[in-house]
């Protein structure tokens, strides 16, 4: 089962994305459920799941990555015994950590007879309030930005030139690895890039990088012997 | 060393036959309970909720007691709805504020009632039941901890820069709160209250909206007093991946931090750097054991993990000139699943005990 993360603050349009993609998805033969932690001011409409066949699950309280860790793998095991998903996109609450994120997703494994594989980590930023953003809560969308592997400049359709350039320069002032694409559930822009990135790409898994990591920091050196 | 022995020296940075040790096994000692207890039930019940505490230590040989529940308690009280399963951690799914005018609606309930209520009576309970045996503390929800359950994370954090007054007037109902909590708490017996102040983070807040938002005097500072001023030693934990340790350590002064460490975020501090960088130098750090490794690992692995530590905290108090002053501990709660290892928990107590003799 793969899990897929669309990040973004509040307003950031995390939730158009993410039915816009799941609606995708679908209509290319996935089937797909979605997990909402702390719902922000909207919620997953329930007509629209029903009309794409697809399972939701909210989630709520807290951080995902720490908090409600247990809940959150119960939740993904239980979709993976009933629905049995294919693809499991997540919509993390603003303040969670996408690695913490992975690991409670990892944890889900002692629940269900299950391999769980991450998606890169996709994170929004909202290029329309950009400069709001990062008088208001700088440090959080820093986060995000920080452990995203593809971010992308979302609502460039009601952007203006100088507030898309403003963010591209800032997603790469934090995250030089990241990739950087545009995105606007008006005009569709970016839809079709993101699913690809959920379908074809792998992000690393928690645990085969903290291995990694313990090896480096006792050898001095990545992986191998 | 008896447990107290060993508590005392390592928290006045005396010499110890090894350092202590206690993963934060809180809802997971049910599991020692007969009768298979519920979650629910160890949650709701102030028997239950003590004797699972009491259990724990007989069963690991913990070296303290901290009455962890989980974070939804205050919340929950206020009205917020909590989805209680079986057997899961109790989550908010339902924040009570919905708009600016809604902070100032916020009241203080009567802490008698509620898990409020539940949480004193077996803090109470488990103290009395463990007194001279260990330190035994309550554990409670900071103001800003507790309006983000209330609220949601993300609507406070906008609200803070947008609507400042309005996060004030629910802090300000939090901290009213959180001060009748410590009154009754004062009267529980127990050692210590350790407060759970998780918004002390970088990744969060800079220093100046940490300080306005909950280090002032208006809210935590003023707690932390009470806490003394109860008779309870003041105690901090925080699972945060890059915690305000000047703010926190320094500036708070408990005398016991429990902290989490994360390796793959840059600047998430590890135990060798907080304890050379001096944070240990005045306060007993708990730490920082990956909590998912209690469900996932082998014994043979957590106890390899422990072990590691030890000897990472054995060299950088050496180094820095200290006796003790470090406790084996998990980073957050061992989770309070089923599925976790009562093998592991003991295995990285009797890790401690084998690898933890400090010899400078």
């Amino acid at each position: 089962m793969k899990v897929s993360q669309i990040a973004g603050f509040l307003g950031s349009g995390k939730t158009s994305a993410l039915m816009k993609i799941a609606s995708r998805l679908v209509e290319q033969g996935n089937r797909i459920a979605i997990i909402v932690n702390d719902v922000g001011e909207i919620s997953i409409d329930s007509r629209f799941v029903e009309a794409n066949g697809l399972e939701a699950k909210e989630i709520s309280g807290g951080c995902i990555c720490c908090q409600i860790a247990g809940s959150f793998a119960e939740t993904l095991a239980k979709l993976h015994d009933s629905f049995n998903p294919n693809i499991v996109i997540v919509e993390p609450s603003g303040v969670a950590i996408p690695w913490g994120l992975k690991r409670a997703a990892e944890y889900s494994e002692v629940k269900a007879d299950m391999i769980v594989e991450h998606a890169p980590v996709i994170t929004l930023v909202d290029a329309s309030r950009i400069d709001m953003l990062l008088k208001a809560v700088r440090r959080l969308v820093e986060t995000q930005i920080r452990e995203a592997d593809v971010c992308f400049v979302n609502k460039v359709d009601v952007a203006t030139p100088q507030g898309i350039a403003t963010t591209e320069e800032f997603i790469r002032s934090i995250n030089e690895r990241a990739e950087i694409a545009h995105m606007s559930t008006t005009t569709g822009e970016g839809i079709d890039l993101a699913c690809e990135v959920i379908v074809n790409r792998i992000s690393p898994r928690y645990d085969d990088s903290m291995e990694e990591e313990r090896l480096r920091s006792q050898y001095g050196k990545k992986g191998g012997n | 060393m008896n447990h107290m022995e060993r508590a005392m020296a390592a928290l006045t940075n005396e010499p110890v036959d090894h350092l202590p040790a206690y993963p934060i096994a809180c809802g997971v000692n049910r599991n020692l309970l007969p009768g298979n207890v519920t979650y629910h039930e160890w949650c709701t019940n102030p028997k239950l909720f003590a004797d699972a505490f009491v259990a724990g230590h007989k069963y690991y040989d913990f070296d303290f007691a901290i009455g962890l529940m989980d974070l939804s308690v205050m919340a929950g009280d206020l009205g917020a709805h909590v989805r209680m399963d079986e057997e899961n951690t109790p989550f908010v799914d339902k924040h009570i504020i919905h708009s600016v005018e809604d902070y100032e609606k916020l009241e203080v309930p009567d802490i008698k009632k509620g898990r409020s209520g539940v949480i004193l009576e077996g803090t109470k309970i488990f103290a009395e039941k463990l007194k001279g045996e260990v330190i035994t503390a309550g554990f409670l929800e900071g103001p800003l901890l507790a309006l983000t359950q209330t609220a949601g994370a993300e609507r406070v954090f906008m609200d803070m820069f947008t609507n400042p007054s309005a996060v004030h007037a629910g802090l300000k109902t939090m901290t009213d709160y959180d001060a009748q909590m410590v009154e009754a708490f004062g009267k529980t017996g127990a050692n210590g209250l350790c407060w759970d102040y998780l918004w002390a983070n970088y990744s969060c807040l800079g220093d100046k909206e940490y300080h306005e938002f909950e280090g002032s005097d208006k809210y935590a500072a003023k707690l932390n007093r009470m806490t003394v001023e109860n008779g309870m030693a003041l105690c901090i934990h925080n699972c945060a991946d890059m915690p305000h340790l000047d703010t926190q350590v320094k500036e708070f002064k408990p005398v016991i931090y429990s902290m989490a460490y994360y390796p793959l975020i840059p600047g998430s501090p590890s135990a060798s750097e907080v304890i050379e960088k001096g944070y240990a130098d005045n306060c007993l750090i708990g730490g920082n054991i990956d909590p998912q490794f209690f469900i996932r690992a082998t014994p043979e692995k957590i106890s390899k993990v422990t072990q590691d530590l030890c000897q990472e905290v054995k060299t950088a108090l050496c180094k820095r000139g200290l006796n003790s002053r470090y406790c084996v501990a998990s980073g957050c709660e061992v989770p309070p699943d089923i599925g976790t290892k009562k093998e592991n928990i003991k295995a990285v107590v009797d890790t401690t005990k084998k690898y933890g003799v400090v010899k400078c």
